[in-house]
C-alpha cells in the first residue's frame, strides 16, 4: 500500500485502499481509450462513431463520482493519516485530472463531427502524433500511480515538454496552410483547438505526475522544467519553419 | 507566583519532617521492644526449653506450654476460619447493601475491638460453668473452651478480612460470569474465592497472628496446667499464660524462660506475617 | 493487478438486513431516574450496530437490558419489550439461563476468571453442557481460534489467563463469550482499556465475527464506530436521536443533534 508496504490490522481498510486505486486506474484507462478513439474517429471521419465517443465520457464522469463517494467515505469513516491520507487525498485530485483528460478527448470526438464535414485535410496525421504522444504520457502516469513509481512519474513529468513541442510545431504548421489557403481556416481552426486540447491532456498528466510524486514522497514535486509550448510567447511565431 | 513556589516548599519540608518524625519514634519503640526481647530471651533459649514441662519449674522448660498453645491456635482457628469466611461471603456477596449486612458488619466491628478479657469471661460462662456441672466437675477448664475464646478473637478478623477482599474483586467479573449464564453460588465458590484467594488466607493467618499472643481470653477458659496434655477437654497449658504466671514470679531464672516465651512467640507472629508478605507477592492477582 | 480487480468487485457494506432484536418502547428506571425513555429500534441480524452519544446517554444501559444484566442489582427496572427472534426477553418467564447463552457480553476492562485460560473458555459452557474430555478440547479451541487468539495463546492453555496482556486478555474474553455460541453479542466499550494495536485487532475480530454474530457495540470512541460498525445509533438523554448507516451518520446525519455531536460541537 501507499506510504508503507505492510497491511493493515483492520483488513476490509486495505480492500477500501485498493479499490481506489483500482477504480482510479480503471478511469485512467477508460480516459485513455477515450483518446484513441478520438483520433481514430478523426482519421476515419465517422460521426455515429464520433457521437458515441462523446457519450461515453459519460462512464469516466460516472467513474470520478464513485471515487469522490469512496473518498468521502474513507474520509469519514476511516480518518486516514500519513500515508493513507496522500493516498486518498492524491486519488481525489487524480481523478479530477483524469475527468479532464476525458472532457478533453471527448472535446476532441466532437469537433470531429463538422471536420469530417469538410474535405480532407492533410495536416490531420500531425495531431494523431500529438494524440499519440499525450497517450503516451497518460499511460506513463498511471503506471507510475499504480506502482508508486515516483521515479517514472518525473520522468513523465518531463517529458511533456516533447508534447508541448509538437504542438508548438503543429501550430505554426496549421498558420502556414491557412495563410497559404484561407479556405481551409474553419477546418484548421477546429484541428487547433483539438490540438490544444491534446496539449492540455498532457498539462493533466504532469498534475497527476505531480501528485504521484506527492503520494510516494510526501512533499511538492518541485524543479524546474522547460515549457516548449512557445505558441504564447510574445515572440511573432517564425513562419516557414515547419518540419516536412 | 515564586512566593507561593517558596511557600509551598517550606510547607513540604515541614510536613516531611513531622511524618518523618513520628515513622521515626514508631519504629524506634518498635526496634527497642524487638531488642529488649532478644536480648533477654536468646539467653534463655536451650534445648531444655522444648523437651521439659513447666513442673519442673527453673529446672524445666515450657514443652507443654509450646504443644498446648499450637493446640488450642489450631483448634480455634478450625473453628473460626470457616464460620468467618461464610460469614464475610454472605456479607459481601449476598448482604452487601442491605440493612442486616450493615447491622452484621457493625456488630462484628465492636466484636473485633472487644476487650478479651470479657470474651474470656463469657466463654467461662457459657462453656466451662456448663460443663462443670453437667459432668460434676470432671470436665471444667478444657483446652477446648479455651480454643473457643480464642475463636472469638479470630473471628471478626476473619469475617473483615474477607469481606474486604470480596468486595475488592471488581464488579465485572461478577457481571462477566453471570452473563455466562453462571449461577451466584458458582460464581461466588468458583471464581470469586479464587480471586480473592489470597487475601483471605491472609486474614486467616493474620487472625491466627492475633489469637496466638491472647492472654486474657485463655485465663478463665484454658487455665493452665504444669504437666504436658494433648487431650482437648482438659486444663491446657499455653504460652502467653505460662509467661504471663513466670512473670509475676521472683524467681529470675523463670524471668529468663518468660523472656525466651516471649521471643518465641514474637518470632511465630514474625514467622507468619512474612508467610502472609511471601503469599501476596507471588500470587499477585492484580485486578486494579 | 488480481488484487485489485477482487477489491473492486467487492460490495459495500448494506443494511438490509432482518431484525435480530426488535426493541420496542423501551423505559429504563434507575432508582426512580427515568434513563431511557421509549427506545425503538431494529438491530439487524449478523451486522454490527455502534451505539454512541455522551457520557450517561444511557447507550451501555440499553446494551445490559439486552442479557438482562441489569437485574442482579437492586432498583433497577426496565420497561417495554425487546423481541430476539419473536419473543420477548424482557417477559420474566423468558429463562435467564437460555437468555445467556443467546446474548454475550464483553466489558469495558479485560476480567478473565482466575484460572487457566483453558479453564476461562471451557468454564461456561461446562456449566450448560456437558461435553466429553476430547469434545471440550475441541469447543476451546473453536473458541480461541474465533477469537484469534489461537496462535498466541495454544502452547500455554495451561497457565493462568492473569499472565496474558491487556489485549490478549480481552480476546480471551471474546472468546469465552462466544464459546457458549450465542448469537448476539454485545460489547460494552471493549477497546476503551487497550493501546491502539491491541484495539486495532479487536476491531478487525469484531469484522470477521459479525459473520456469525450480531453484534452491538457501545464506543465513546466515534472513529470506532465509523471503523466498525454498519449501523450507527446516536442516543442522547436517554432518547434514541437517530439511528441509520454509519456511512449516512457520518457523511450526512439526518438530524441537527447528531452532527454536532459527531463534529465535537456539543455541549
Amino acid at each position: 500500500m501507499s506510504g508503507s508496504s505492510k497491511e493493515h490490522i483492520i483488513k476490509s481498510y486495505d480492500d477500501e485502499l485498493l479499490r481506489l486505486t483500482g477504480e482510479l486506474v480503471r478511469m485512467g484507462e477508460l480516459a485513455v481509450s477515450q483518446l484513441e478513439a478520438a483520433i481514430d474517429v478523426v482519421d476515419r471521419r465517422d460521426e455515429r462513431a464520433a457521437q458515441h465517443v462523446v457519450n461515453n465520457d459519460d462512464a469516466i464522469d460516472q467513474l470520478e463520482q464513485e471515487i469522490s463517494h469512496d473518498v468521502v467515505r474513507l474520509l469519514a469513516l476511516r480518518a486516514p493519516i500519513a500515508g493513507d491520507l496522500r493516498h486518498v487525498f492524491a486519488a481525489l485530485r487524480i481523478a479530477a485530472d483524469i475527468e479532464r483528460i476525458g472532457d478533453y478527448a471527448a472535446n476532441v470526438a466532437k469537433r470531429s463531427i463538422p471536420l469530417s464535414m469538410a474535405a480532407p485535410l492533410k495536416p490531420t496525421s500531425g495531431l494523431a502524433h500529438l494524440a499519440e504522444l499525450a497517450a503516451e504520457e497518460v499511460r506513463g502516469v498511471l503506471r507510475a500511480y499504480r506502482d508508486r513509481d515516483a521515479e517514472l512519474a518525473y520522468k513523465v513529468w518531463q517529458d511533456d515538454v516533447e508534447l508541448d513541442e509538437a504542438y508548438t510545431a503543429y501550430f505554426r504548421e496549421l498558420l502556414t496552410y491557412m495563410m497559404e489557403d484561407p479556405r481551409v481556416i474553419t477546418p484548421c481552426t477546429h484541428l487547433l483547438f483539438m490540438a490544444k486540447n491534446i496539449e492540455r491532456i498532457g498539462d493533466h498528466a504532469t498534475n497527476i505526475a505531480e501528485n504521484v510524486w506527492f503520494l510516494v514522497k510526501g512533499e511538492p514535486l518541485t524543479g524546474q522544467r522547460d515549457k516548449r509550448d512557445l505558441t504564447s510567447s510574445p515572440e511573432p511565431v517564425k513562419l516557414g519553419n515547419r518540419p516536412d | 507566583m515564586s512566593a507561593v513556589y517558596a511557600r509551598r516548599s517550606v510547607v513540604n519540608i515541614v510536613a516531611l519532617t513531622l511524618s518523618g518524625l513520628a515513622t521515626l519514634i514508631g519504629l524506634i519503640f518498635l526496634v527497642w521492644i524487638l531488642w529488649v526481647t532478644a536480648q533477654n530471651g536468646l539467653g534463655a533459649i536451650k534445648l531444655s526449653l522444648f523437651t521439659k514441662i513447666t513442673a519442673y519449674a527453673d529446672q524445666g522448660g515450657l514443652s507443654n506450654a509450646i504443644v498446648g498453645s499450637l493446640i488450642m491456635d489450631l483448634m480455634a482457628l478450625l473453628i473460626c476460619a470457616p464460620i468467618g469466611v461464610l460469614a464475610g461471603t454472605y456479607l459481601a456477596e449476598y448482604a452487601s447493601s442491605t440493612r442486616l449486612g450493615a447491622t452484621i458488619r457493625f456488630l462484628n466491628d465492636i466484636l473485633l475491638s472487644a476487650p478479651s478479657i470479657v470474651l474470656g469471661l463469657f466463654v467461662y460462662v457459657i462453656v466451662v460453668i456448663p460443663t462443670t456441672e453437667l459432668t460434676d466437675g470432671r470436665i471444667s477448664f478444657s483446652g477446648f473452651a479455651g480454643s473457643v475464646a480464642l475463636a472469638l478473637i479470630g473471628l471478626p478478623v476473619i469475617v473483615r478480612t474477607t469481606d474486604e477482599m470480596l468486595q475488592l474483586v471488581p464488579g465485572t467479573l461478577r457481571e462477566a460470569a453471570l452473563s455466562l449464564g453462571i449461577p451466584q453460588w458458582k460464581l461466588t465458590m468458583q471464581v470469586l474465592m479464587r480471586a480473592a484467594f489470597s487475601g483471605i488466607l491472609t486474614g486467616v493467618l493474620l487472625a491466627l497472628a492475633r489469637l496466638a499472643g491472647e492472654t486474657a481470653p485463655l485465663l478463665f477458659t484454658a487455665f493452665g496446667n504444669n504437666f504436658m496434655t494433648a487431650h482437648p477437654l482438659d486444663k491446657m497449658a499455653s504460652m502467653p499464660v505460662t509467661i504471663y504466671q513466670y512473670t509475676n514470679d521472683p524467681n529470675p531464672t523463670l524471668h529468663a524462660i518468660a523472656w525466651a516465651g516471649a521471643l518465641l512467640i514474637t518470632l511465630f507472629v514474625l514467622a507468619l506475617s512474612l508467610l502472609t508478605r511471601i503469599m501476596f507477592s507471588r500470587k499477585k492477582v492484580s485486578y486494579e | 493487478m488480481n488484487d485489485l480487480a477482487a477489491a473492486t468487485a467487492a460490495p459495500l457494506t448494506g443494511a438490509n438486513a432482518p431484525a435480530k432484536l426488535k426493541v420496542r418502547d423501551v423505559h429504563f428506571y434507575y432508582n426512580g431516574y427515568h434513563a431511557l425513555k421509549g427506545i425503538n429500534m431494529d438491530i439487524p441480524e449478523k451486522q454490527v450496530t455502534a451505539i454512541i452519544g455522551p457520557s450517561g446517554c444511557g447507550k451501555s444501559t440499553l446494551l445490559r437490558i439486552f442479557n438482562r444484566i441489569y437485574a442482579i442489582y437492586p432498583k433497577l427496572e426496565a420497561k417495554g419489550s425487546i423481541e430476539l427472534d419473536g419473543e420477548n426477553i424482557l417477559d420474566p418467564s423468558y429463562s435467564m439461563n437460555r437468555l445467556r447463552t443467546k446474548v454475550g457480553m464483553v466489558f469495558q476492562k479485560p476480567v478473565p476468571f482466575p484460572m487457566t485460560i483453558f479453564e476461562n473458555v471451557a468454564y461456561g459452557i461446562r456449566h450448560h453442557e456437558r461435553l466429553s474430555r476430547a469434545d471440550m478440547e475441541i469447543r476451546v479451541e473453536q473458541a480461541l481460534r474465533s477469537a484469534a487468539l489461537w496462535d498466541e495463546a495454544k502452547d500455554k492453555l495451561k497457565q493462568s489467563a492473569l499472565g496474558l496482556s491487556g489485549g490478549q486478555q480481552q480476546r480471551l474474553c471474546i472468546a469465552r463469550g462466544i464459546a457458549l455460541r450465542p448469537e448476539v453479542l454485545l460489547l460494552d466499550e471493549p477497546t476503551s482499556a487497550l493501546d491502539p494495536i491491541a484495539t486495532g485487532r479487536i476491531e478487525q475480530l469484531v469484522e470477521e465475527l459479525k459473520h456469525e454474530y450480531t453484534i452491538v457495540i457501545v464506543t465513546h470512541n466515534m472513529q470506532q464506530a465509523a471503523r466498525v460498525s454498519d449501523r450507527t445509533a446516536f442516543m442522547y438523554m436517554g432518547d434514541l436521536i437517530e439511528f441509520d448507516n454509519t456511512e449516512k451518520i457520518f457523511t450526512k446525519p439526518g438530524k441537527k443533534q447528531t452532527e454536532d455531536y459527531i463534529t465535537g460541537r456539543f455541549g
